[in-house]
C-alpha cells in the first residue's frame, strides 16, 4: 500500500534518478486524495440516511425532495464517481495480488471493469435525468 | 513458522490493519454496486418504495450496522495511511494511530448501531 519505488534496474545517471511518474504512482496518489474527500462525503451521506433519518423514511419522496436541490445532486454525483473509481482501483489491486493466472486475471478484470463502468453510467444517468 | 505456503507475513498489528482495510473496502464496494441499482429505481417511485422497505427489516438493519463499521474503519484507517505516507515521522505514531482508529470505530459503531437498531429494540418492528 505504499508508493511503488524504483528498482535497481531503474537507476540511471544521478540527473535521471528521479521518482518515476508512471500510472501506478498516479493510482497511488488518487487513492489518497479521493479517500480524503470520501471520508467526508461517505460519512455525511451515511449519517443523513441512517442516523439523522430512519432508513424507512428515506423513500422515493425523500429522494425527490433532496434532488430538487442541484447541490445535493452534485454531492451524490461526486460520491458516486469517487467511491466507484476508488473501489474499482482497490479491487484492481486486490486482483493483481491474489489472481495469479494471467487468463483468470484478465477475465476477472474484464468483469470488474464492465460492471463498474456500466453502473457508473447507470448511476450518473439516474442522478442527472431524474425529475419528480 | 516456515516461509512456505500457508504461512503469514508477521507484520503484527499493521498487517491486521492492512487485511481489515482490504476486507472492509471490498465489502463496501459491493454494497455500492447494489446501492446504485436500488437508488436507480427511484424513477419508478412505487417500485423504489417497495424494494426500499426491505432495508427497514431487522436482518438488513444488522447489515447496515456492519456497513457503518466497515465505512468508519476504512475511513479512519485510510487517514492513518495518509498520515504515514504524507507526514514525515508519521510512521512513528502508526501504532497509537491504529489504537485511536479502533477506539473511534467501536464507539461510532455502538452509538450508530443503537440508533439504527432502535425501532427493533423498542419493539416497533420484527
Amino acid at each position: 500500500m505504499s508508493a511503488p519505488t524504483a528498482t535497481p534496474a531503474d537507476r540511471g545517471t544521478p540527473q535521471q534518478r528521479r521518482p518515476r511518474q508512471n500510472s501506478e504512482v498516479w493510482s497511488w496518489f488518487f487513492m489518497r486524495i479521493s479517500g480524503l474527500v470520501l471520508v467526508f462525503l461517505a460519512l455525511v451521506h451515511f449519517s443523513i440516511t441512517h442516523i439523522l433519518n430512519d432508513v424507512t423514511d428515506t423513500d422515493a419522496r425523500f429522494v425527490a425532495e433532496r434532488w430538487d436541490n442541484p447541490l445535493w445532486r452534485l454531492f451524490d454525483g461526486a460520491l458516486l464517481v469517487l467511491a466507484l473509481l476508488h473501489g474499482l482501483n482497490g479491487l484492481r489491486w486486490i486482483i493483481d495480488d491474489y489472481v495469479r493466472s494471467p487468463v483468470k486475471r484478465a477475465a476477472t478484470k474484464a468483469v470488474l471493469y464492465s460492471v463498474s463502468f456500466a453502473l457508473l453510467a447507470y448511476g450518473t444517468l439516474t442522478i442527472v435525468t431524474f425529475s419528480s | 513458522m516456515s516461509a512456505g505456503r500457508g504461512s503469514v507475513y508477521r507484520g503484527r498489528s499493521g498487517q491486521w490493519a492492512f487485511v481489515t482495510h482490504r476486507i472492509t473496502g471490498f465489502l463496501v464496494f459491493f454494497f455500492l454496486l447494489l446501492h446504485i441499482i436500488d437508488v436507480s429505481l427511484v424513477s419508478r417511485p412505487d417500485l423504489y418504495d417497495e424494494v426500499h422497505e426491505l432495508y427497514g427489516n431487522v436482518v438488513l438493519r444488522l447489515f447496515e450496522v456492519g456497513l457503518l463499521f466497515g465505512l468508519v474503519f476504512h475511513s479512519l484507517n485510510g487517514l492513518r495511511i495518509v498520515m504515514v505516507d504524507f507526514f514525515p515521522g508519521g510512521i512513528r505514531n502508526e501504532k497509537r494511530a491504529l489504537s485511536t482508529v479502533l477506539f473511534i470505530t467501536i464507539v461510532f459503531t455502538l452509538v450508530g448501531g443503537y440508533v439504527i437498531m432502535k425501532p427493533f429494540i423498542d419493539g416497533r418492528i420484527l
